[in-house]
């Protein structure tokens, strides 16, 4: 199953957590593969696992059983040091509430994983805001944002290493429709140039918009639905 | 400015109450301990300065307390008691003495001036103790003749050959200058020098003297030499006082003041650590969202360790170099209390403050922030990005 034209390959996954004495299988026998330049998206009711299918993408966590295979290499048992190498070349994160830093300007946020990479960033973090139209704001602070734009500069600064894989929580959790119309423009423009993304919502609007949806019960896959072009 | 350094410093502002007290703490023990060491290095030089200055390895004075006895002869004061001056043969006829330079001090307060005029009276014998003098003009021999301290010649604004009355003194006692000390870095810099014979009649003690400084052949002689004048007939009356066991004396004397220094260094010191630490727990804690963030978009964990190493040596080197500006502008209100209450202490300053002082405080600042990031490092280190996002979801 895993070939060069799948960008993540999962394969029975099972994800268990220890909530004191009790142990909670936040993921069971999950398997599904996700193509190069898809735009996906997980749904599902609160407690179905999405989040933590997103973290298992998202090289934030290995499985407890199964194989998960992203860009050809498997997670299983990997170090944290090769996860974070991964999460730093493949992926790139946006995230419900932001996560910018208060204390770094626009542009500093979106060079930020650079920093991490050992690269400079700048000129790109600049060309990156160019993109998401807002580098007249790349000497503000995120406080002088509003919703849509800190999400367009979180959605900057998730592109800045390049990624193969672009995963989104809830990224218009926190926006009026306007606003949320306005990013879900942008990650199918940034999908339409190869960009795989994989949208985890409960907006059924933002759902819709994408061409499969991958829909989670109780940390089972229940549907799997590719909408015909 | 390193994008790493800046992004530390502008995390350490972020709440600024909490950044001063915990700077503010840092700065009090490093301040404590900077001025602890700067009264280590600077007393203990001045003593062995002062004490190698005066040339000799014995004083021979009057019976009392040797640490005053010492303390007056370095300095210059008016002394309670008297030796009589036969026994300066005594002292001369003991073997292994190689010089033995009589002395006859005291001090006078000049109405005129206000100020404090130190005499000593003393024979040419005093050229083979002071061997570090250098004189324009030559050693009083005639009766009226001085030689001024460098000071002392600047004060009275006196050359060679300048007839002058002497400061301090009755009406009609006067003196010519025959000589200059060159500035000798001490108290001898401050005195006037006269005869012997000059001084006892001036101050009404003849042949009697308040000390005699005395030179071996062989500093291993001291034993023999100490212990041959106390048990001679005049050793009653004589204290005869090895200046190296003052020196070691005083050391242990003052050492109760060092251990004080030094533990309240100490407890600021630790006290400020657990504050740093402390402050950066609370830090760690409020940013587990972003910490977890940072490894989400690819920092590792010596990423994490490191700016959070940052973020602490900006707090300690910020408050080490406050407490080095504080210790260094309140030297010279300390070294006054300390020379209020210490037994003995040298003329020059004493609570010194030097570039490799501040350097050394620098660095142990370095160390200290150092240990006390370890603990809040290591548990934003060990946090997974998975609980530190699920941490700041449910925090936020």
């Amino acid at each position: 199953m895993i070939g060069t034209e799948n960008t993540a390959v999962a394969e029975a996954l099972v994800k268990e957590y220890r909530r004191g004495a009790e142990t909670v299988r936040a993921l069971d026998g999950v398997s599904f593969e996700i193509r190069h330049g898809e735009m996906l998206a997980i749904v599902g009711p609160s407690g179905a696992g999405k989040s933590t299918l997103l973290h298992l993408l998202g090289c934030m966590d290995t499985p407890t059983s199964g194989q998960l295979t992203i860009n050809g290499r498997s997670t299983s048992g990997l170090a944290d040091r090769e996860l974070t190498r991964m999460r730093r070349e493949l992926v790139g994160f946006v995230f419900q509430h932001f996560a910018l830093l208060p204390t770094l300007t626009v542009a500093e946020n979106v060079a930020l994983p650079g920093l991490f990479a050992r690269r400079r960033a700048q000129k790109h973090a600049d060309e990156l805001l160019e993109r998401v139209g807002l580098s007249h704001r790349r000497t503000h602070r995120p406080h002088e944002l509003s919703g849509g734009e800190m999400q367009r500069v979180a959605i900057a600064r998730a592109l800045i290493n390049s990624p193969k894989l672009l995963l989104a929580d809830e990224p218009t959790g926190n926006l009026d429709t306007a606003s949320g119309e306005s990013i879900l423009s942008l990650f199918r423009a940034l999908n339409s140039e190869g960009l795989t993304v994989v949208l985890v919502t409960h907006n059924e609007a933002l759902a819709k918009a994408t061409n499969r949806i991958i829909t989670l019960s109780d940390g089972k896959l229940v549907s799997d639905l590719r909408r015909s072009e | 400015m390193n994008p790493w350094l800046s992004m530390s410093i502008r995390n350490a502002i972020r709440r600024k109450l909490r950044t001063i007290v915990t700077a503010a703490g840092v700065a009090i023990g490093t301040a404590a301990l900077c001025s602890l060491i700067a009264f280590e290095r600077s007393y203990q030089a001045g003593i062995q300065g002062e004490l190698d200055r005066l040339g000799a390895q014995i004083l021979v004075a009057p019976k009392g307390c040797p640490y005053d006895a010492a303390s007056m002869a370095l300095h210059g004061a008016s002394w309670p008691c008297y030796l009589k001056q036969d026994y300066l043969a005594r002292v001369k006829a003991s073997a292994g003495v190689a010089s033995a330079a009589p002395v006859l001090m005291n001090a006078v307060y000049d109405e005129n001036s206000g100020a404090q005029w130190v005499y000593q009276g003393v024979d040419p014998e005093i050229l083979a103790l002071k061997r570090g003098w250098r004189i324009k003009g030559a050693l009083p021999a005639a009766n009226d003749e001085c030689l001024l301290g460098a000071t002392s010649a600047t004060r009275l604004k006196l050359n060679i050959g300048d007839k002058f009355p002497l400061p301090g003194l009755q009406a009609g006692q006067t003196g010519t200058v025959c000589g200059v000390l060159n500035t000798t870095g001490d108290a001898d810099d401050t005195f006037i020098f006269t005869s012997i014979g000059r001084a006892q009649a001036i101050f009404k003690r003849p042949r009697q003297l308040t000390h005699i400084l005395v030179r071996l052949k062989d500093p291993n002689m001291l034993d023999n030499v100490v212990a041959d004048l106390r048990g001679c007939d005049a050793g009653m009356d004589m204290n005869v006082v090895p200046l190296a066991h003052v020196f070691h004396t005083i050391q242990d004397l003052i050492n109760s003041t060092r251990i004080l220094l030094g533990c309240v260094a100490l407890i600021a010191m630790l006290a400020a650590g657990a504050g740093v630490s402390n402050a950066v727990l609370m830090a760690v804690s409020e940013r587990t969202s972003e910490i977890g963030m940072m490894r989400a978009v690819g920092a590792s964990k010596t990423d994490v360790f490191l700016l959070i190493w940052l973020e602490t040596m900006s707090l300690c080197v910020l408050g080490a170099a406050i407490g080095i500006a504080v210790s260094a502008s309140t030297a010279p209100a300390l070294e006054r209390w300390l020379r209020s209450r210490l037994p003995i202490s040298p003329e020059s300053a004493f609570v010194h403050l030097d570039a490799a002082a501040a350097l050394l405080c620098l660095a142990l600042a370095a160390v200290l922030g150092t240990v006390a990031c370890l603990l809040p490092a290591i548990r934003a280190v060990k946090l997974s990005p998975v609980e530190a996002l699920r941490t700041g979801a449910n925090s936020g």
